[in-house]
């Protein structure tokens, strides 16, 4: 557990020293809320009977938790590639504290982040839900996701031999993550097709409980079984990170 | 202590069909500076890696301060330090940042990094940049920060893999120093590799030469030395060699002979070299090798190499 905690705040450390990767990350959230939102803003005023912005703000949050975690995972990637993991594997601590610090820490970046986004958002005149309850458990189920997502990232990380391949592997995730669920459109008026593929989409499931927790729009997909996908996303994630690195370190 | 700092039985690691450490025993008395040396690809930064638990041996078992490398890996970690062969530092933090993290992880408490700190940086002479970020370091100065932190702990067993890789001559004096002062005033047993034949010459109580994942020689430097013979006559020249050497072996007081066909070069091992240099001269001359240039000079550890790898020590 304390090794966990040093490792976390070594990441953190060096991601606020490093002011271009978390200035990055931030542009690239304000962009997304500020231009694509507000463009969209004025050709689709109305979407079941909400705010467009609103409307994506759950979808751009849910994107830019995924940016966090690549850039997290990217964390896990460079001290592999620098050796600097060998630092660790030497001296005194659980194997697993490594991959927990990654993950803690990663997991952060992406939750700052889509606070961050939910903060512009709101700057923008996007209005919130009642209930203070609601953004807290909207903000707790966008933290699942980070974890699960962090968890990819950081099983592609361990096993990546080079940050190419691994934007790369990442890139094959992303996008389809995006256009591929409710993110941007609203899931009636999808053709039967699309719809089957985006209910295999977790974002798909984050994007309509934090439209309806935070943003007080009607659940269509009922907040108990996203609850459980995002649930399952998570432990998912970590598995497959946990299983990865495993691999990665036993040479 | 009477028992070994470190002792390895037939220490193995195969890497799918390529075998980098073919059954390696070693045995280092603590309190001693040993040195492995070997040429590149020999299986040294294996054996290493196996030792500080890095890598689990594929057979054979050893200790490390008395505890098993396998079984008892937590035990050992506590009481080693580890500088790697390529520099292995965060860019973006500062020397300090990177001792401190380095002391925590090791559970060690504020006060007790904080005066560390500051004897190993006077130590190591990083008071000055202490503070800035590793990225704006010289690579001699990324080393000595790197053997700061492998001391930080305290440890029983330091090792270091090529410790002077790259560094300018000052700078690798510099780290001898430091080495030989650690040794001798904290008693602290050394494992170190090296490419620099003068760097174990130097600093080492015992030497083991590694060569295809097997050691081939071990032993104090100056008795590896002269189980070579007393003195080595060094001819220089060219022309037909093989008359030369077929007469040097007929002749009862040369020990060995070694060729090396880079530099045109016979070395001639011999009990004394100033009295036989005149009969090595008339061994050489009349037979289509013309002699360019002859020096007797006493064999060195380089030698020792040479002799036992069939490779000249370069890097």
């Amino acid at each position: 557990m304390h090794a966990t905690y040093v490792i976390w705040s070594k990441h953190m450390t060096k991601f606020f020293r490093n002011a271009e990767e978390a200035l990055g990350l931030a542009i690239q959230s304000v962009l997304w809320v500020v231009l694509f939102g507000v463009g969209m803003r004025g050709i689709v005023t109305q979407v079941s009977g909400g705010d467009y912005l609103a409307f994506i703000l759950p979808g751009i949050i849910a994107l830019s938790a995924l940016a966090g975690a690549v850039g997290g995972g990217m964390m896990l990637l460079d001290e592999r590639l620098r050796g600097i993991t060998k630092e660790y594997l030497v001296s005194p601590i659980p194997r697993l504290s490594i991959l927990l610090g990654n993950a803690a820490s990663t997991t952060t970046k992406a939750l700052l982040q889509a606070l961050l986004m939910l903060l512009i958002g709101v700057l923008m005149g996007v209005r919130l839900a009642g209930n203070p309850l609601g953004w807290l458990a909207a903000l707790l189920l966008v933290g699942l996701f980070a974890l699960g997502f962090s968890g990819i990232a950081l099983a592609v990380a361990a096993v990546s031999r080079s940050i190419m391949g691994y934007h790369g592997m990442i890139f094959l995730f992303n996008l389809p993550l995006l256009f591929a669920s409710n993110a941007l459109y609203p899931l009636s008026v999808l053709p039967t097709w699309m719809r089957t593929l985006v209910l295999f989409n977790p974002t798909t499931y984050l994007i309509d409980a934090v439209r309806a927790l935070a943003f007080g729009a009607e659940p269509t997909l009922g907040l108990f079984s996203s609850t459980a996908v995002i649930l399952l996303f998570a432990i998912l994630g970590i598995w497959l990170a946990l299983t990865a690195f495993r691999r990665s370190i036993r040479r | 202590m009477a028992t070994a700092a470190i002792e390895t039985h037939g220490l193995v690691k195969r890497y799918g069909e390529v075998t980098a450490v073919a059954g390696v025993d070693l045995t280092i008395a603590p309190h001693n500076i040993y040195a492995l040396l070997g040429p590149n690809g020999a299986g040294k930064t294996t054996t290493i890696s196996m030792l500080t638990t890095l890598v689990p041996p594929t057979a054979g078992s050893a200790q490390v301060a008395g505890y098993d490398i396998t079984s008892q890996a937590r035990q050992v970690r506590r009481r080693i330090g580890v500088t790697f062969q390529d520099i292995v530092l965060d860019p973006d933090l500062t020397g300090r940042q990177v001792l401190d993290i380095h002391g925590k992880l090791y559970r060690m408490n504020r006060q007790e990094r904080k005066t560390r700190i500051t004897r190993l940086v006077e130590l190591v002479q990083l008071e000055e940049a202490i503070d800035r970020r590793v990225k704006t370091y010289s690579g001699g100065m990324k080393r000595r920060l790197e053997l700061a932190r492998g001391l930080l702990t305290d440890p029983q067993i330091l090792f270091l893999d090529e410790p002077t890789q790259g560094l300018d001559p000052q700078n690798r004096i510099g780290i001898w120093n430091y080495i030989r002062e650690l040794n001798r005033e904290r008693g602290m047993t050394l494992l170190l590799t090296t490419h620099y034949m003068e760097e174990a010459e130097v600093l080492a109580h015992a030497v083991g030469i590694i060569d295809h994942g097997k050691m081939v020689a071990e032993g104090k430097p100056a008795s590896l030395v002269s189980a070579l013979g007393a003195d080595v006559i060094r001819v220089h020249g060219h022309g037909d060699q093989q008359h030369f050497l077929h007469t040097l072996g007929t002749l009862p007081f040369v020990e060995q002979v070694q060729i090396d066909e880079h530099d045109n070069l016979v070395q001639v091992f011999v009990d004394n070299g100033n009295r036989r240099l005149v009969e090595v001269v008339q061994a050489a001359s009349g037979n289509g090798f013309r002699v360019e240039d002859i020096a007797v000079a006493q064999p060195s550890l380089g030698d020792v190499f040479l002799r036992h790898t069939g490779r000249t020590f370069r890097d």
